[in-house]
């Protein structure tokens, strides 16, 4: 018994040492997309590149806390997560005011009445990516989290709610108005254009 | 959730979102359907909140820097 203790121990390192190399290589894969939201999730590049590093030191040091078979893309999103508000917490301890928001129609009637046309397409040429892209940047965390996961990430609901650890009615009624928060910033983008 | 009462529009602004996320039950969508095939004011706002949804996403996507990828490709345990 002795003799084969030694051998089915070789066999148990080996197979784990292959179950970790699977691990990483299908967490790799996903890294395009973690970008994706970690940029937007952030304010600048060098801080999107360090909140992807940091995700992927603590996945790869952590990989028997994933179950195989379950959802990795969720659970690489949720190490992500996690560490951006950590790292917000650490950064911006004001507590985030409600901000005000407007109908779901605001932002059509206001660039309608600008653009002289009804036509969406030359509507929004009225908006630049970086007015966007700024738009974005000015929704409050909790509700830029929730349009990030799911408007760029495309996560489900459900899942947006595993990944925050939030109920999935929350995760509506963030992103319901986040939205209309973000079509607010949008409005108010392109009033200060025309002006 | 909601039935048409006097002011048909302003319920049916309410239901733009669930609506374009499939989150409206049976009834309500065919509630919000039968007011958008009458209505061209709330069709306009609908058709152009979905082109919205995919020209921000076209706006805020940025991708990744090549080199992170070998950063992160350097973070594997070594063997």
């Amino acid at each position: 018994m002795s003799e084969v203790q030694p051998e089915t121990d070789a066999r148990a390192i080996a197979e784990e040492a292959r179950a970790r190399v699977r691990f990483e290589e299908e967490v790799l894969e996903l890294a395009d997309q973690v970008y994706r939201v970690a940029r937007r999730l952030v304010s600048t590049r060098e801080e999107a590149e360090d909140l992807v590093q940091e995700t992927y030191a603590r996945a790869f040091r952590s990989w028997r806390s994933y179950t195989p078979g379950t959802n990795l893309r969720a659970w690489i999103f949720r190490i992500l997560t996690n560490l951006n508000i950590d790292r917000g917490r650490r950064e911006q301890r004001t507590p985030t005011t409600q901000p005000l928001e407007e109908g779901d129609y605001f932002l059509y009637n206001r660039l309608e009445a600008d653009a002289g046309s009804d036509d969406e397409r030359r509507i929004l040429e009225r908006l630049s990516q970086d007015e966007i892209v700024h738009a974005l940047s000015e929704v409050p965390h909790d509700f830029r989290d929730v349009i990030v996961l799911v408007d760029i990430g495309d996560f489900t609901y459900q899942d947006a709610a595993q990944i925050l650890d939030i109920p999935i009615g929350t995760v509506m009624s963030r992103l319901h108005r986040g939205r209309r928060i973000l079509k607010k910033e949008l409005a108010e983008a392109s009033v200060g254009e025309s002006a | 959730m909601v039935f048409m009462g006097p002011d048909p529009c302003a319920e049916c602004e309410q239901m733009l979102q669930p609506f374009l996320d499939r989150e409206l039950s049976e009834d309500e969508f065919a509630i919000a359907e039968a007011h958008l095939d009458e209505c061209g004011y709330c069709r306009k706002r609908y058709k152009f909140e979905e082109t919205l949804r995919r020209y921000v996403r076209q706006a805020v996507v940025e991708e990744m820097p090549p080199e992170l990828k070998q950063k992160l490709a350097a973070l594997r345990t070594p063997l």
